[in-house]
């Protein structure tokens, strides 16, 4: 979808309701609203729902840099700690490499 | 057009003649295969791994071909082009050497070793098991150094691979090829093309027996793969005399007999992924198969006086702290031998470990040798039959040593609920006499024996001692049944032995193994080694049909009667030839002789405390593949030619494609439309 082509209330709608849909544990939505919009909410000369839009985006990018903190957070502990919880970890886990303990 | 055809026939036939049809694929042109490569692979216990692993997809590295350790010394400390992979001899290859390397890791990314003994450099020793073997499931206090130069390389965890060369010409091609291109001014060696080698053997399971077998049930995996399986295969025991009896279908169980148990071990072991074992086991299989014969011939038919049956068993998987008998002991303290029925049943009686009176081990001999009977302690009964084993014998020396068990299937009947009394027959006194202990030197060479084609002359062989041997202990044993001398003319069958030791060590086809069966055998020796409990070697097979044959009694004529179905399964019935030297002419025989499986108790007890170390925990990791691939690494120099040319197309192909694209229009014209569009 080109956003150069789509009026400015739809566009607003678009970046709200991928706020929305974000909130169901979809960073990676958050992260395509604030990507997607950046250029519209603070590139573009103003228009009216220019303020909300940008409030939209700066909600999104810090809700997906908290997941992204949370997740390299887990990763790396889980990571360092995976051989060492032995039993526990293997019960999370979904894949077990192979080769190594 | 004729001419035509005739050309192009010609051309393809000439094309035929001059490429011979080679279909190689490149990848398979650019490597020469190792294929004499026996691999070191990976087994857990409860606590630890041990045993080798490759980088997944293989390790590789450049080779160096040492023949001293000043070769591998100096290529570790002047060495430009690492990761190496060292070429040794066995000579070399010892702990301390395992040891270097491991604490060089960085230089090193595996390690070959090559069969010195055909280059006039016979080793001494060759024994990687401990030197007091199995000592966590001895009998408490009775580890002594018996395999004194015992390396324990087979129970380290190594952190690369290694493989072990068997052939020389393989040997000889590595050593070309290191001279040809690595075996130059060694500090300009990084600049240069160089013969490295390729060694894949990685390996699935890591840590412990518990973890892998946690990790391969896990139901939440994506990817569920077996990452180990239990140690294990089959115990084969036989009955001297019928469990049972009155006339056939109507038999009943004899619940009042005494047993001797005479046992055996039938498994070893090597570092590398090839068995020998003719000093261990095979010298005890064959004089316990020898006993089951001659003592077959000598009882005869079983009258209602005798109250005392003899089992012969061969353990499997002792080697790795006695999977066979401590499984055996299991099921007998719970009523399940021979058979999982109750104890009143009326098929089998149910034999418990009270009912057994003695239990003779034959562990390793040896031509020549004294034999020394080892046990726990002096009581009446071991004396006596010593005693009995003294008189019997008439050139064998016995010596009894007391308070003295070597590492045996006995240890676990004495930490059993129920202590038997046993002795231990063997050709050692407070060290092993086998050199070459759980390796795969333990070759015919190394207890003397030559098969003889034809002849009746076994003075002074390793057959002759095995018979005198297998005579004192039937005759003793007899004595001890009947509580009467032996005065009978049987003598033990100097060919038998000659054929058994030939059918283990040399050649599966042997004229035994083609009396007892008709299928055709591999031509390579039976591996000896336990294998994994999902898997069913021949040799417990074989071993159970050649006892059946030895122990049992002809009962008429071969043919479709002869046969288990429908019958209640106390006997077992077995289609065998008459004799070895008499293939064709076939018997029905009927024997007393079953396979009891051979899994460690600690794979069958829900939710066993692996923490107790009370059983055996022995499992094997599973892998992909195995292999050694020699190539030629390119230069530096030349993989970075190649890597810059292949980015300088891509870029020249991106340019291209952008200018074309942008131009398009010059190169294909857009089309005018002859027709204006329809106005709809």
């Amino acid at each position: 979808m080109d956003l150069a082509k789509i009026p400015n209330n739809r566009k607003l709608y678009l970046s709200r309701w991928y706020f929305r849909v974000g909130f169901l544990c979809l960073p990676i939505v958050w992260a395509i609203n604030a990507v997607w919009f950046f250029n519209e909410a603070f590139r573009k000369p103003v228009y009216d729902e220019q303020k909300q839009i940008r409030k939209y985006v700066i909600y999104s990018t810090i809700g997906c840099l908290i997941w992204l903190i949370l997740l390299v957070s887990w990763i790396t502990v889980y990571q360092i700690n995976r051989s060492a919880w032995g039993e526990f970890a293997d019960k999370i886990s979904f894949i077990i490499p192979l080769g190594i303990p | 057009m004729l001419t035509v055809n005739c050309i192009v026939i010609v051309l393809f036939y000439l094309s035929l003649i001059i490429f011979k049809g080679n279909g190689d694929r490149i990848k398979d042109t650019m490597f020469e295969d190792i294929y004499s490569s026996l691999a070191c692979y990976r087994r857990m216990n409860a606590t630890h791994q041990i045993g080798c692993s490759s980088k997944r997809g293989g390790s590789t590295g450049v080779v160096h071909y040492c023949e001293q350790i000043e070769d591998l010394q100096f290529i570790l400390k002047s060495g430009t082009a690492g990761p190496y992979i060292p070429v040794i001899s066995t000579t070399l290859f010892k702990p301390s050497t395992v040891e270097l390397l491991i604490k060089q890791n960085d230089k090193v990314s595996g390690l070959l070793v090559y069969n010195s003994k055909d280059f006039e450099l016979k080793v001494d020793y060759f024994s990687h098991d401990k030197t007091c073997p199995n000592n966590e499931f001895n009998f408490h206090g009775s580890c002594k150094s018996w395999n004194p130069k015992g390396t324990g390389l087979l129970y380290a965890d190594i952190p690369f691979p290694i493989f072990y060369v068997e052939h020389e010409n393989d040997t000889m091609l590595i050593k070309e090829c290191f001279t040809k291109f690595n075996n130059f001014s060694y500090p300009t060696q990084k600049d240069r093309s160089l013969c490295s080698l390729e060694l894949d053997s990685f390996m699935y399971a890591t840590t412990s027996t518990p973890t892998c077998k946690r990790r391969s049930n896990i139901v939440t995996n994506l990817n569920p793969i077996r990452l180990c399986d239990p140690l294990g295969d089959h115990n084969v025991w036989a009955s001297l005399f019928p469990l049972v009896k009155g006339p056939e279908g109507q038999t009943e169980p004899i619940k009042d007999f005494d047993y001797i148990i005479i046992a055996a071990r039938l498994d070893t072991t090597s570092l590398f992924d090839k068995t020998t074992g003719a000093e261990s086991p095979v010298t005890g299989i064959v004089t316990l198969m020898s006993i089951a014969k001659l003592l077959k011939d000598m009882v005869g038919t079983w009258d209602e006086n005798v109250k005392t049956n003899v089992l012969f068993i061969l353990f499997n998987g002792e080697t790795y702290d006695y999977i066979g008998s401590q499984r055996f002991l299991y099921d007998m303290e719970r009523g399940k031998f021979p058979v999982d029925l109750p104890y009143d049943n009326t098929y089998l009686p149910i034999i418990y470990p009270n009912n057994v009176s003695l239990y003779i081990e034959i562990s390793q001999l040896s031509k020549g040798a004294r034999l020394y009977t080892h046990s726990l302690t002096e009581t009446k009964k071991i004396a006596n039959f010593i005693s009995k084993l003294n008189s019997t014998s008439k050139t064998v020396p016995v010596v009894d040593i007391y308070d003295s068990l070597p590492p045996s299937s006995l240890h676990t009947f004495i930490r059993g609920k129920h202590a038997i009394e046993g002795i231990i027959l063997a050709n050692h006194e407070i060290e092993y006499v086998n050199h070459y202990y759980n390796s795969l030197y333990d070759i015919d060479e190394n207890i003397e024996y030559k098969y003889q084609n034809n002849s009746d002359s076994y003075n002074n062989t390793l057959q002759q001692y095995i018979g005198d041997v297998a005579t004192m202990v039937a005759q003793s044993v007899y004595e001890e049944i009947m509580n009467k001398k032996y005065t009978g003319s049987k003598t033990v069958d100097l060919s038998l032995i000659n054929e058994l030791f030939h059918c283990y060590l040399e050649d599966p086809n042997c004229k035994v193994h083609k009396a007892i069966q008709k299928a055709k055998l591999p031509k390579t020796p039976v591996s000896l080694y336990v294998g994994v409990d999902t898997v069913d070697t021949f040799i417990s097979d074989l071993t159970s049909l050649t006892l059946a044959w030895l122990t049992g009694d002809v009962v008429g004529q071969s043919g479709p009667n002869c046969t288990n179905l429908n019958k209640d399964h106390v006997y077992k019935y077995f289609n065998m030839s008459s004799s070895m030297n008499d293939l064709d002419n076939m018997t029905c025989y009927r024997a007393t002789v079953n396979r009891t499986e051979a899994v460690s108790p600690a794979f069958i007890i829900p939710d066993y405390d692996w923490s107790s170390n009370q059983y055996s925990s022995w499992s094997e990791s599973s892998w992909h593949s195995l292999g050694v691939r020699m190539f030629l690494k390119p230069s530096a120099a030349h993989e970075n030619t190649t890597i810059a040319i292949g980015s300088m197309m891509m870029v020249l192909s991106f340019t291209l494609v952008y200018f074309i694209k942008s131009r398009s229009n010059i190169l294909f014209p857009p089309t005018i439309l002859s027709d204006p569009p329809a106005n709809c």
